[in-house]
């Protein structure tokens, strides 16, 4: 159940360039991935939302990138510092017949790949995890498959023919969903979108964080998300 | 043990912690984080007379000490509140407050009417939101049609009626003296701020990104306009208020209380620490004690003077 929590840091180290991986202990019992949790940043007004990476017995791992006040705050609490967050929040990726399964992660979108990739391990079922970083200095481990430079989606044709997917899992920057989805409509294959919005209550009640369905509903990102079927979303 | 309760005019609240509309939802969606049935009353997200999907692009700024929001009133519309979200305010025990948006007289009516034949206690009648092109704005700013309307609604209404005032006009006084004028049970301000939150960027390419949001202003930051607001509506009006604005501590309730609110409403800390309102219950108590007071009432007085 969603509650506020105070978890204590048992780690929050740079990892990449401008890129932290925290790993919280908490009393979370449960928590999928898709999930997030938004953490909250001293003097700030809204909390941070932050994609789970990985979840062990209680241990949730976040990875963020330093973008602005609230990102500094929390890279500047140490280990054993008490952490105030709201978890778990959102919804899960689903993988109901699934066999295979691509997953495109773009810049520090590859943290919820990292912890469905785990989970689609667990399930034995097939996947392949392709990433994109700007430069060398970026990358976070864990992909199968790394694209320095140019766009993950350039690769994404070579990368089908060769893993075959039923499904495509993407997380990055709009765009990159975007063409995700573009491109599984065109191939048939399905997608599934984990997308990002400025939030303010976590929980779908303030309608901050809507985009548009092509059914022509609104969605929450923070409730109804944050994942969706790409070819549900209207780009 | 301290008497919270309060009295408005006939509107009784356990206590005097309500959240602010916009911010809460319509009915329990807060339960999973605190026990709602233990606020004073929860105001709900304005509802219009048909469903409204708000705007499109973003909604939200972060700004230094609060925040802008363009939601639009996406809302449910009045049909679905009734059918849907009543009966889970009723069933859980959630003292509520309907908040009701329109852009014409002929829709506050129409929406009072349903409120009134729903036997709804009290409705908060939004004149004041500034993110919709058109519509209830000229109420909120001109004495002599907020008069109209109040009085329009009146006449239908049984219920406890609340004015909800926007901080956009420069003689709030003379808006809330029309309200009560014409039948208006209590006046709550205030509303968001017009505020505009522009962002810069500079590519990695050298061009320039910018971002503009024209929206509402909420947050810490406008509670000093607040508290000068609600200090000019007590001058003006004999009505109870209800503040808002940028409550986030026990100090800004005890703040709002001297000068002049009876009650106050929580909005945008809400997001941040969702579970203020149950710790300003606690607190607000642990005040009147440590006075050696037994009542809110009896501290009201105190921070009055009278």
């Amino acid at each position: 159940m969603k509650k506020n929590r105070i978890g204590k840091i048992k780690y929050n180290k740079e990892i990449a360039k401008d890129t932290y991986k925290l790993v919280i202990s908490s009393d979370v019992e449960e928590i999928s991935s898709g999930q997030f949790i938004s953490i909250y940043c001293e003097n700030k007004t809204l909390r941070r939302p932050f994609s789970v990476a990985d979840f062990d017995n209680g241990s949730i791992t976040v990875l963020y990138k330093i973008k602005g006040d609230g990102t500094k705050y929390i890279k500047n609490l140490d280990e054993n510092d008490e952490i105030d967050f709201l978890a778990p929040l959102g919804n899960t990726f689903n993988f109901e017949n699934v066999n295979s399964a691509l997953l495109i992660g773009a810049g520090i979108g590859i943290a919820p790949m990292l912890f469905l990739k785990k989970e689609l391990n667990k399930k034995g079922i097939k996947n392949h995890l392709i990433s994109g970083f700007k430069d060398t200095k970026e990358v976070v481990e864990g992909s199968d498959e790394v694209v320095i430079g140019g766009s993950v989606l350039d690769e994404i044709e070579n990368v089908v023919e060769k893993v075959n997917p039923d499904i495509i899992y993407s997380c990055g920057p709009s765009i990159v969903l975007k063409l995700v989805t573009e491109f599984g409509i065109k191939n048939n294959i399905k997608t599934q979108v984990a997308m990002e919005k400025v939030m303010a209550c976590g929980i779908g009640v303030c309608r901050g964080c809507i985009i548009e369905l092509k059914n022509g509903e609104n969605a929450s990102v923070c409730k109804d998300g944050p994942v969706f079927w790409g070819d549900a979303v209207k780009w | 043990m301290v008497d919270l309760s309060v009295n408005l005019n006939g509107f009784e609240l356990q206590n005097p912690i309500m959240t602010a509309s916009g911010t809460y939802g319509y009915a329990d969606e807060y339960n999973d984080l605190i026990d709602v049935s233990k606020l004073g009353a929860i105001v709900t997200k304005a509802i219009s007379i048909e469903p409204k999907k708000g705007n499109s692009g973003e909604r939200l700024f972060e700004t230094y000490g609060g925040m802008i929001n363009r939601i639009g009133l996406e809302n449910l519309g009045i049909k679905e509140f009734i059918s849907k979200k009543l009966p889970i305010l009723k069933e859980k025990n959630i003292n509520f407050v309907m908040n009701l948006a329109g852009s014409t007289v002929e829709d506050y009516i129409k929406a009072a009417e349903i409120a009134q034949n729903a036997e709804i206690k009290a409705i908060e009648v939004n004149v004041s939101c500034p993110n919709v092109k058109q519509g209830c704005l000229e109420f909120g700013t001109n004495p002599n049609s907020l008069g109209h309307l109040t009085n329009e609604i009146r006449k239908i209404y049984k219920g406890f009626l609340i004015i909800k005032l926007t901080p956009n006009v420069s003689d709030i006084e003379s808006l809330a003296k029309s309200a009560e004028d014409n039948g208006a049970d209590c006046i709550s301000a205030i509303n968001t701020l017009k505020g505009l939150g522009v962002k810069v960027e500079i590519t990695p390419d050298k061009k320039i990104k910018k971002t503009f949001v024209q929206g509402g202003l909420s947050g810490r930051c406008i509670k000093p306009v607040a508290l000068s607001m609600v200090r000019r509506i007590k001058s003006a009006v004999q009505i109870p208020i209800i503040g808002i604005g940028g409550i986030a501590n026990i100090d800004d309730v005890l703040e709002f209380l001297t000068v002049g609110a009876d009650a106050v409403q929580i909005g945008t800390e809400n997001f941040c620490h969702p579970d203020v309102t149950i710790k300003l219950i606690k607190e607000l108590d642990s005040v009147i004690d440590s006075l050696n007071l037994k009542s809110l009432d009896e501290l009201k007085r105190k921070l009055r003077d009278e």
